[in-house]
């Protein structure tokens, strides 16, 4: 129960950061709220609305996102496209999480290699 | 009738900004539908899809919060350690001498027992809730006003030269501070009292012609001494001994005027009315048996610390339980 509990915060330290990269790749198509909720979703995203919303709006006033209502179909909705400084920043969040993805797994394995060896 | 997303919405609406309401109540709107729309084409009923998408959302309060970019805690881990070293020394430092303060007015000015137990409680609870709620609404706004923890300080970052050095024969500052502060708050109290407090002086204004200035001479070569004594950076038998001549040097004469009755002022005394006890004899008495006390206690301190760094006996450094072994030199 406990265990449970502690593996759980840990989790969502470790996902905390993950939901704005992935809002800043998806967005680089224009999108809107529920739709990029649906896309992370499917994508293995666990992320809720209640959390998406807010950063999003956020996001614009960082500059990293751009908004525009779009009034064309029956329902307005407010869509939002990733800017250019948005775009880098998700690059090198990337790289990041690249490299740290490498380093997790490399005092993983290495362990195994020196029981092997001595 | 409202509907359940009219109040939904409604109630996220009152804590956000109102510039940004607008803006929000479409988008939220919008989202909202785009999720019901999203039930209703997987088969669900309308009515239960909409009780669903606002239980997903959660409490809208919350929702309003992260919208606002609200902060919900009053002072931040940053600050935290600071408000809370600053408001343990306010409480352990002001705070008993403004009890002590205002129960000896109390006393002086002729209350009863009951009436200065009244004052002691009184004050401890009236300052204690000023000086926390000041300080933490300082606090609170220092938070807010998005001050950096380096500026608060006023100078660089943390290095290792602000490490205490708790060595036996070092004074701190804070023992400085101290040191320096008696003195200060004496000569403030006898300036004073002259004038306020009490309708008549309290202390025998004949004095003023010698021993009060005296006195405050005195007082002022204690804080030369505690400033002489923190430059220096250690004990001494030059210390001990100039520690000792200032303490007599203060209490030999209160002492003497104690004991002669020229200590309080006479028309003050006749203004005391403490039944079937002499006012004039109680206070000469604890005013002689305080500066004996006092003195004994500054000499032999003083006497012993010095010899416990002369011996490189082992020094308890405060608040950690461990010893410091000075080395012999």
């Amino acid at each position: 129960m406990t265990m449970d509990a502690t593996l759980a915060g840990h989790l969502q330290e470790l996902r905390r950061g993950t939901v704005v990269v992935a809002s800043l790749t998806v967005l680089r198509e224009p999108g809107y709220g529920y739709s990029l909720l649906e896309t992370l979703g499917a994508a293995g995203f666990e992320v809720e609305a209640n959390t998406l919303y807010p950063l999003l709006r956020r996001l614009e006033t960082q500059g990293l996102l751009t908004s525009e209502w779009n009034t064309d179909e029956a329902r307005p909705r407010k869509f939002y496209r990733t800017t250019a400084q948005g775009d880098a920043i998700a690059a090198a969040l990337r790289g990041e999480w690249g490299r740290l993805d490498k380093a997790v797994n490399e005092l993983d394995a290495p362990a195994g290699d020196d029981t092997g060896e001595t | 009738m409202t509907s359940i997303i009219d109040r939904y919405v409604w109630t996220v609406l009152r804590r956000v900004p109102e510039q940004q309401r607008t803006d929000i109540e479409r988008e939220l709107r919008a989202s909202i539908e785009d999720a019901v729309d999203a039930r209703v084409d997987g088969g669900e009923d309308r009515e239960p899809a909409v009780e669903r998408t606002l239980l997903e959302l959660g409490d809208p309060d919350r929702l309003a919060d992260g919208y606002a970019e609200r902060r919900s805690y009053l002072i931040g881990p940053e600050f935290y350690p600071v408000w809370r070293r600053l408001l343990i020394t306010l409480v352990a430092t002001v705070l008993p001498i403004v009890v002590i303060v205002a129960v000896v007015l109390r006393v002086l000015g002729g209350a009863t027992f009951g009436e200065v137990v009244g004052t002691v409680f009184g004050t401890l609870f009236t300052v204690g809730a000023h000086l926390v709620f000041w300080v933490t609404l300082t606090f609170a706004i220092i938070e807010r006003a998005g001050v950096g923890r380096g500026e608060l300080r006023g100078r660089r970052a943390w290095g290792l030269e602000d490490l205490p050095r708790y060595e036996p024969g070092v004074m701190t500052p804070g023992q400085l501070a101290a040191a320096a502060l008696w003195p200060v708050l004496l000569i403030a109290a006898l300036v004073l009292q002259q004038f306020t407090f009490t309708e008549v002086p309290v202390l025998n204004p004949g004095n003023w012609t010698f021993w009060w200035p005296y006195l405050i001479v005195v007082l002022v070569l204690e804080v030369g001494y505690a400033a002489w004594l923190f430059r220096r950076g250690g004990w001494g038998h030059t210390v001990t001994i100039v520690n000792a001549v200032l303490a007599v040097l203060f209490s030999g004469p209160v002492v003497w005027l104690a004991a002669s009755g020229g200590f309080f002022n006479p028309e003050f005394v006749a203004t005391l009315d403490w039944g079937t006890v002499d006012p004039a004899r109680w206070l000469g008495n604890s005013v002689m048996i305080f500066a004996v006390v006092g003195a004994v206690w500054d000499i032999a301190d003083v006497a012993v610390r010095t010899e416990r760094a002369r011996r490189g006996l082992p020094t308890m450094v405060p608040g950690t339980g461990r010893e410091f072994t000075s080395p012999l030199s």
